[in-house]
């Protein structure tokens, strides 16, 4: 049997941009069972053009993107992306993302779905905010629902935009923790891989082991283990100025 | 001095019913059809598409009697719905590229498509003075009778649509409400934009042919306006929206016969007041404390 770590999604040499003009240099990478990938740099540095490249909203200017057969991925954009008229409890919200594939044209949910969907809740500590319409809820409370969306499909590849963008720290720490708990559910070995987007960046190293960072004015882009990135001249040039705390052992 | 003119009673509609009965059944497919699609016309900020797409389909009709008035011996036979279609057709393949390639100045695109409606449906109408009765019918629904065909197309159109917005409804939330997540969940996203499009230029055309623009606009956008100010759930938003574009059809209808007003203009007048008696509501609930906070 095979040691190698599962890889869900890799990109080859592949540019990403517009237009035919690429936006970073090319980019090798695979995201693993397990994985936590942390994608960072300034904002218009060129994250969402890769993110969305590799989600294959957007084609590659050059380079495969290679995928796992049969991989199930969800994509959390920001809050928002979501429109606040439009009525939804969180239950119905959280219910929203079981439509994968052509799943859509059953109508109804069936028991397995409702109970799985009532699984979720629970597990993203929203439960209690099931009736509630999703537009009444607080920030923190809007991305629990966002995430319970996501993970209700029960996806191999978890890849959220600045889940923590407009939120307090105290909320921010929240949404990881939560990350964590359901990417790495404890004493089993079905993790799911994680790509997110942040600006996070000093306490990023102790939920993500792997780091991308992007920067289209300075041409970086580099990959690699959260250690290994922080680490390096290209972030200490855009970051030099944080001053920020060695990071510990990711994950 | 002129006798006093008396309003015509309700009893003596429903006693002629057989001379109103088609009108009351194609209102009513044209409202329940539009009440859904509205949903998505709301969801999707597509309120001034649907009202291009009903000038589109107004010129399209015009366009068809004027071509059946220059060439009787070749297209006398024209059918003006096949025109709205057409129309409409074309109108909306130029929406999606604009809403795809995220133009800018969308909303002058719309404004231009529906002055080129307007404007032009009035144009043709000066060369086609031996059916300027049907244009007006056509801009302002002013029209009291529905022939059986018509009654029976809407019928068709709003039955078959009805039945593919009754299967595929979840597929049309989820590119509505997060299209790049409906994506990479590997939902056909191309496939249900062109349905949805479709049923949209569909259902839009066909009933302004019938109905005329005015009413048909009014459908596509009020109805969905007062559901999802009372629904907990788009599913719950799209049975309200059809109820109330049944409900103003019907009743905006008896209110023309009953207060002798233009069929379409009364008809958008209900949609007005059902969406009024729903704001209430929503502000009545939300003092009870368990309303939305949009």
């Amino acid at each position: 049997m095979s040691t190698e770590p599962r890889t869900l999604l890799a990109l080859e040499r592949a540019v990403v941009g517009y237009g035919g003009h690429g936006l970073l240099p090319p980019v090798d990478l695979a995201l693993a069972v397990g994985d936590c990938w942390a994608l960072i740099g300034r904002n218009g540095a060129g994250k969402s053009t890769l993110m969305r490249s590799m989600l294959g909203l957007q084609p590659l200017l050059f380079g495969t993107l290679r995928r796992a057969p049969q991989l199930r991925v969800s994509f959390v954009p920001q809050r928002a992306h979501f429109d606040l008229s439009v009525p939804s409890r969180v239950r119905d919200f959280v219910a929203g993302g079981l439509d994968v594939g052509w799943r859509f044209l059953r109508p109804w949910l069936d028991a397995s779905e409702r109970s799985r969907v009532e699984a979720v809740l629970e597990a993203t500590d929203t439960a209690t905010l099931a009736a509630e319409p999703f537009a009444a809820l607080s920030e923190g409370q809007k991305q629990r629902a966002l995430i319970a969306r996501a993970v209700v499909s029960a996806p191999q590849l978890l890849v959220l935009d600045e889940p923590t963008s407009a939120m307090d720290p105290l909320n921010e720490r929240a949404v990881f923790a939560l990350l964590q708990r359901l990417c790495r559910p404890p004493g089993r070995d079905n993790a799911m891989a994680v790509l997110l987007a942040s600006h996070q960046m000093g306490f990023l190293p102790e939920y993500a082991d792997h780091c991308l960072l992007v920067d289209k004015d300075l041409g970086v882009l580099q990959a690699g283990s959260t250690r290994e990135v922080y680490a390096s001249a290209a972030f200490g040039r855009i970051y030099g100025a944080l001053h920020l705390p060695a990071p510990g052992l990711g994950g | 001095m002129s006798p006093q003119h008396a309003p015509p009673e309700l009893e003596e509609f429903f006693s002629n019913l057989e001379l109103f009965g088609d009108a009351l059944w194609a209102g009513a497919a044209a409202g329940a059809l539009l009440g859904v699609l509205g949903v998505y016309v709301l969801l999707r900020n597509l309120v001034f598409v649907s009202a291009a797409l009903s000038q589109a389909a107004g010129l399209g009709v015009a366009l068809t009697f004027w071509a059946r008035a220059a060439l009787p011996g070749l297209l006398g036979g024209l059918d003006p719905a096949l025109g709205a279609i057409v129309m409409t057709l074309m109108a909306t393949l130029f929406f999606v590229r604009a809403h795809d390639h995220h133009d800018a100045h969308q909303d002058a695109q719309l404004g231009v498509a529906y002055l080129i409606g307007s404007a032009g449906t009035l144009a043709v109408a000066t060369r086609i003075v031996a059916d300027l009765a049907d244009i007006e019918t056509l801009l302002f629904g002013s029209a009291v009778a529905v022939l059986p065909e018509d009654r029976d197309a809407l019928l068709w159109t709003a039955g078959t649509l009805l039945v593919l917005h009754g299967v595929a409804w979840r597929g049309f939330v989820a590119i509505s409400v997060d299209g790049d997540g409906a994506r990479v969940r590997g939902l056909p996203v191309a496939l249900l934009e062109v349905l949805l499009f479709c049923s949209l230029a569909l259902g839009v055309s066909v009933a302004t042919r019938v109905l005329g623009a005015l009413p048909v606009f009014a459908f596509s956008v009020l109805p969905a306006m007062a559901a999802v100010k009372l629904a907990r759930n788009v599913s719950e938003a799209i049975w309200i929206s059809s109820l109330v574009g049944i409900a103003a059809a019907t009743l905006g209808y008896l209110a023309a016969y009953r207060f002798e007003l233009p069929v379409g203009a009364a008809q958008t007048l209900t949609c007005l007041l059902l969406l009024a008696l729903a704001s209430v509501a929503e502000l009545l609930r939300e003092r009870h404390g368990h309303g939305h906070h949009h």
